[in-house]
């Protein structure tokens, strides 16, 4: 029985011998579960055969060999857990190596769009505002005749309408309007003080186009009507306007002018965003650029609407968002607003 | 208006330089455009000169040679200019002078060798004159630099339209004057009168006083008819104006001084010495000045005799009384007339003059006696004119100088300015108001101090407070004024939130991947008419319709169905040719061109447009939205509709790219993808797609949006928003496009007012959810939206979502057929669900499908 019993420690050495002999050749997780289940496996495992036969020993024998069968059994499973490491950690090398792509090929993100300018520009404008608490409104653009001039104190064959070549649709009573003055009128007419707004929006002038005139543009209108609120403020409001717009350093000049719904009239320059008021070509060596026009809302404007001059005061400045645009971005030519160039339209 | 530096000095003290007198007036609101320096690149080569011999050329038929002494000696000089002759003094460019672009050198022409150049007023600067060589006073040294005599500094304001008075020397000097706190010097017309008085030998009769306030005349008599001065010339070139004879420079020089328009008739030829002012009557027609014959009407003002008109009064004159070489008496006008008459003749007759410019902005009728003795006592000094004692003066209502009580405090309650009321005083007494302190007590409870302020009868645009607040500020200065932050109340919620739902809508179509375009609102029937596969009278309906609230009036919605079995679709009816004039659209009177002549029904015209613009320069496709409005016409006489709509166009592939995907052109189901995409943004969940039919669009390919709201009877309302679809191909032949384009418009308000109100928030389910897949097999014509809906419609509450995954057909699907697979996602709110449960509700779905569209589980 010793022989026997030696025998087949031996075998099982030769087979532990063998089975790890056949592991160390082992190139694939496929390889390795064929091998677990010649060896291991639970049924017919050469390891298993081995097993079945310990009932057939003799009670001294048993223990030796079922002894010996786990100590090849763990030998062989701890192998075989070490190789399927190896293998995984190969496997997933070789993965990440196929894997590897040209990061710098460019992505597939969609191709942004980009708002027009003037879009951009009155976003701009209306933010500032809105934050000294304007609310934006809108208005017609087909307007009567009395909106955008009788209203505003520009009688019919008052010489100021020169300053205002228009669109007649029905001649003498409906236009196109020619500025965003008329909504002073409509918001004034449909509430009571305090009012602030900004009227964004288009105009339309008959006028030839070239380089720095357009048929239509845009205008941005303010109106601010309290019982306290002074020249003053109306100075303070586009002198922040203009810092916030142009640079922190922005200087406002009030000049003199004339407007037939604004007394006192102030057309408001700022210091050249180019050379700083030293003189240069944009600011053709004036130092000073125009920005807008602006006053306090008229008497006849305020009575025309139904309040009292004598208790309510108000400011209205009205400026041209391509004028500010082009000023803005150093954009020399007005048609480049409605040729929707994409070309000219990406860059905002 | 054009201000000779020199001419304004004879008036008041100038001590600041040319830059700071323009910056002083500038600021005060009397903005000067333009310095031009006269004379500054004339250099040393332009001197005074003689022309002492004159022969004409031989072989030429306009050309002259000139001997020229030239002070320091004699050269010869070819000049083709028809008005010189011996003895002429005149300017002489040398060699190396430059004349614009031009150096002046030595040349040989026809045998003669010219060694300079005569010139012209406008060779030299002065003005536009150029029809011949500017002669210079008889007086002239010669061989000087021209410079050392002639340069000036002009100054070219912008006049505004409430400042008559300001369109003179004599009106700018006297803001000078108060502005720099300088004496103003008016000149004193001193003359003799003598002979017959005026009054025996002219008549004037004014009939319309409204159109014409003030009337005066002189009679001035045995002037001689010349050229003028050469002072008197240059002053009038430099103003912009050309020297015609004597007499009418004076009547031109005395407008520009002192601003009142004058007329000189030929005495003689005024029939019967009478002058008749009286309104045109309808059709009545004269031949003025300028030689053209002008058609009158009956709100325009003439000057008449008793056998016609010779003048269109304050506007132009005619040739019949003009005054002409053989001219000995002058009948001087002086006149006043009513601004808005004057303006809406020169309007009407498209005749704006020197003398119209003035009268339309309003002059002092106070103006028009200073006029006449100006000019009378030049006519006395320059032409030998007797003038004949006394003036015919029609002035029925003599204005009265007005006067109002201002109080100073209205400056710094207007302005925010402190001022004292000695400063206001200064200010207003220094622009020749008449200023005076009223008792307090008298005129006012809070015992203010009060001002009687009276007011120049030339500024006729003075009316009250505010406008004294402008006056005063204008001469202590804008730049005085503090810059404060208004604390006035701010104004209630307006709950209008249309402008931060317009940027919120472009930034969703920007992230979108498109760009934002902003055509002109104007455009022509025929550029909208091209949207039209067919033209005629019912397609062209499209372009004006809206959504309404009744549902779908006014929309051409048909499903294609519909259309199939329909008899007179849209396609096949209106043989008739359509006349692009008849499709209703808001239209301009009066036109840039006519691709400009009314304004836009969609914005899809001015997209496509864009398409076609830049696909010519741009590989990659493109991808554009616009925001803006349409213009529905309503009744005559009313305001159009004006709808907000935003349009979107895609045309070709995303992107130059190499991932295949983007660079596919587009398909239809992108189009929709990013209205979709803006409704979820938008958070509208109610809403439906429909195969529709329009006649921009393939009718295979185009789906009317609505969006839905709770209807009255428990169901729900559809309201159109829009269509979207690809372009129909006879549309986008017309637009040579690379690829095919696809289009859509949406009615904003339509979109906004489909918004929920407030956002409502589920709590989300902690129990498990079922998934199930779903793969049927429907007839092609089955629409996907119905049997999403039959789906969603049976599985019920318990069915929380329904995802189409795939679409397919191709063996082994029949022909004719499709198969749709679906993922369903079963979550009760409550409870876990049972497998039971989420198979009888699929079953029962399965079966409704059967039912509905005889749609079978696919194997």
């Amino acid at each position: 029985m010793i022989e026997q019993l030696d025998a087949l420690l031996a075998q099982l050495d030769a087979l532990q011998e063998r089975a790890l002999r056949e592991l160390e050749a082992i190139n694939s997780l496929a390889e390795l579960e064929d091998w677990d289940v010649r060896y291991l496996g639970r049924h017919r495992g050469e390891l298993k055969n081995f097993s079945t036969l310990i009932p057939k020993l003799g009670k001294a024998e048993r223990p030796v060999i079922g002894q010996k069968i786990n100590a090849v059994k763990e030998k062989l499973e701890s192998a075989l857990e070490t190789r399927r490491q190896e293998l995984r950690d190969r496997e997933l090398r070789e993965a990440l190596e196929r894997e590897r792509l040209d990061v710098t090929l460019p992505g597939r993100a969609l191709p942004a769009g980009h708002m027009h300018p003037i879009s951009r520009t009155i976003l701009e404008v209306a933010r500032i505002f809105t934050r000294m608490g304007f609310q934006v409104v809108q208005g017609p653009e087909v307007e009567t005749d009395y909106y955008n001039f009788q209203a505003l104190n520009i009688p019919v064959d008052h010489p100021a309408r020169d300053m205002q070549d228009t669109f007649w649709v029905v001649p003498g009573e409906i236009l196109l309007r020619t500025q965003t003055s008329p909504m002073q009128i409509r918001v004034m007419q449909a509430t009571r003080p305090p009012v602030r707004v900004i009227v964004p929006g288009k105009v339309f002038r008959h006028e030839a186009i070239d380089a720095s005139h357009e048929a239509m543009f845009h205008q941005i209108e303010g109106l601010l009507v309290d019982e306290r609120c002074t020249m003053a403020d109306l100075k303070g409001s586009l002198a922040r306007f203009a810092r916030e717009m142009f640079g922190e350093d922005r200087r406002v000049r009030f000049r003199g002018s004339y407007f037939p719904f604004t007394e006192p009239s102030a057309e408001v320059d700022i210091d050249c965003i180019l050379c700083k008021g030293s003189g240069c070509r944009l600011c053709k060596y004036s130092g000073w650029l125009e920005i807008l026009g602006s006053g306090m809302v008229h008497p006849r404007v305020l009575r025309e609407v139904g309040y009292d001059p004598r208790k309510y005061r108000g400011y209205a400045f009205g400026m041209g968002v391509e004028r500010i645009a082009m000023l803005k971005y150093a954009i020399g030519e007005i048609r480049l607003f409605s040729g929707n160039d994409l070309r000219f339209l990406r860059q905002f | 208006m054009r201000v000779p530096l020199s001419w304004l000095k004879e008036y008041v003290e100038i001590t600041q330089s040319p830059q700071e007198l323009a910056h002083t007036l500038t600021m005060a609101g009397l903005e000067v455009e333009t310095l031009d320096y006269i004379g500054a690149d004339w250099g040393d080569q332009i001197i005074t000169a003689q022309i002492t011999h004159l022969e004409k050329v031989p072989g030429s038929d306009h050309l002259s040679y000139t001997r020229i002494n030239t002070g320091s000696g004699e050269i010869g000089v070819i000049c083709g200019a028809p008005n010189i002759k011996e003895g002429d003094k005149v300017p002489l460019a040398l060699p190396g002078a430059r004349i614009g672009d031009l150096t002046i050198g030595v040349a040989r022409k026809m045998g003669y060798v010219s060694e300079g150049m005569l010139c012209s007023p406008r060779e030299l600067g002065l003005g536009s004159d150029h029809s011949g060589i500017y002669i210079l006073d008889p007086e002239t040294p010669l061989g000087v630099k021209l410079a050392d005599l002639l340069s000036d500094v002009v100054l070219e304001f912008a006049i505004k339209a409430h400042r008559g008075d300001l369109s003179s020397i004599i009106g700018i000097a006297r803001e000078v004057a108060a502005l720099t706190h300088k004496p103003l010097r008016l000149p004193e017309p001193r003359f003799n009168e003598q002979g017959q008085p005026a009054a025996e030998l002219v008549k004037v009769t004014v009939e319309d006083r409204e159109l014409c306030p003030r009337y005066s005349a002189r009679v001035i008599s045995g002037v001689k008819i010349g050229p003028s001065p050469g002072w008197m010339a240059r002053r009038l070139l430099m103003a912009g104006m050309r020297p015609i004879n004597l007499i009418v420079d004076i009547t031109n020089y005395v407008m520009l001084e002192v601003g009142q328009p004058l007329h000189a008739f030929d005495y003689d030829l005024v029939r019967e010495h009478h002058i008749i002012v009286r309104r045109a009557r309808d059709g009545e027609e004269m031949t003025t000045l300028d030689g053209v014959q002008r058609r009158l009407r009956n709100d325009m003002l003439l000057i008449t005799d008793p056998q016609g008109p010779t003048a269109i009064a304050g506007v132009m004159g005619s040739a019949i009384s003009e005054v002409n070489e053989g001219t000995t008496r002058i009948l001087l006008e002086s006149a006043n007339f009513k601004p808005a008459s004057i303006r809406r003749t020169a309007v009407a007759l498209g005749l704006r003059t020197e003398s119209s410019s003035r009268f339309e902005k309003g002059l002092d009728p106070e103006l028009t006696i200073f006029g006449a003795n100006r000019a009378a006592q030049l006519m006395a000094e320059l032409a030998g004119g007797q003038v004949h004692p006394g003036i015919v003066d029609v002035y029925p209502k003599p204005v009265e100088a007005r006067s109002i009580l201002f109080s100073p405090a209205e400056v710094e309650w207007l302005t925010g300015l402190k001022v004292t009321s000695r400063q206001v005083h200064e200010a207003l007494s220094a622009l020749e108001f008449k200023v005076e302190e009223v008792s307090a007590a008298a005129d006012a409870a809070g015992g203010e101090q009060l001002l009687r302020v009276t007011i120049p009868t030339f500024r006729g645009d003075i009316e009250e407070g505010a406008d004294l607040v402008e006056e005063v500020l204008r001469m202590i200065g804008y730049d005085q004024l503090p810059a404060t932050v208004p604390e006035g109340p701010l104004p209630e919620p307006h709950g209008d939130h249309w402008f931060e739902r317009e940027y919120e809508i472009r930034e969703i179509l920007i992230g979108l991947g498109l760009h934002e375009i902003l055509t002109y609102a104007m455009t022509s029937r025929q550029r909208m008419l091209n949207l039209l596969a067919e033209v005629n009278a019912q397609t062209a309906q499209v372009l004006l319709q809206k959504p309404a609230d009744d549902g779908q009036a006014g929309w051409i919605i048909a499903s294609a169905q519909e259309r199939a079995g329909s008899e007179d679709g849209l396609a096949s009816d209106g043989r008739e040719p359509f006349d692009a004039r008849s499709l209703p659209a808001v239209t301009i009177a009066n036109p840039l061109s006519n691709e400009l002549e009314c304004m836009r029904l969609t914005l899809l015209s001015g997209l496509m447009e864009t398409l076609q613009e830049n696909s010519k320069r741009n590989r990659a496709g493109l991808r554009l939205f616009e925001i803006g409005r349409r213009y529905l016409p309503r009744g005559a006489g009313e305001l159009p509709e004006e709808r907000r709509c935003a349009g979107i166009a895609l045309c070709g592939p995303a992107a130059i790219s190499w991932v295949p995907e983007l660079a596919r052109p587009a398909d239809f189901y992108d189009l929709k993808g990013i209205v979709e995409t803006l409704l979820e943004r938008l958070h509208i969940r109610r809403y439906r797609f429909s195969a529709a039919q329009h006649p921009t669009f393939h009718p295979g390919r185009c789906a009317v949006l609505e969006v839905g709201r709770p209807g009255m009877d428990g169901g729900e309302r559809f309201t159109p928003v829009g269509f979207l679809g690809e372009v129909h191909p006879l549309v986008q032949q017309r637009y040579d496009l690379p690829h095919r384009a696809y289009l859509c418009e949406l009615d904003l308000e339509t979109l906004y007012a489909a918004v929920p109100e407030r956002l409502n928030y589920a709590p989300i389910s902690r129990h498990q959810e079922l998934t199930r897949d779903l793969a049927v097999v429907v007839d092609q014509q089955v629409p996907a939206r119905a049997v999403q809906e039959a789906i969603e419609r049976h599985g019920g509450e318990l069915l929380r979502t329904v995802a189409l995954f795939d679409v397919y057909t191709g063996t082994p699907i029949p022909p004719g057929k499709k198969s749709l697979t679906y993922t369903l996602l079963y979550q009760a709110q409550d409870r876990t669900l049972t497998d039971a449960e989420a198979n009888a509700l699929q079953e029962r779905i399965v079966a409704a499908l059967g039912e509905e569209f005889g749609a079978v589980l696919r194997s």
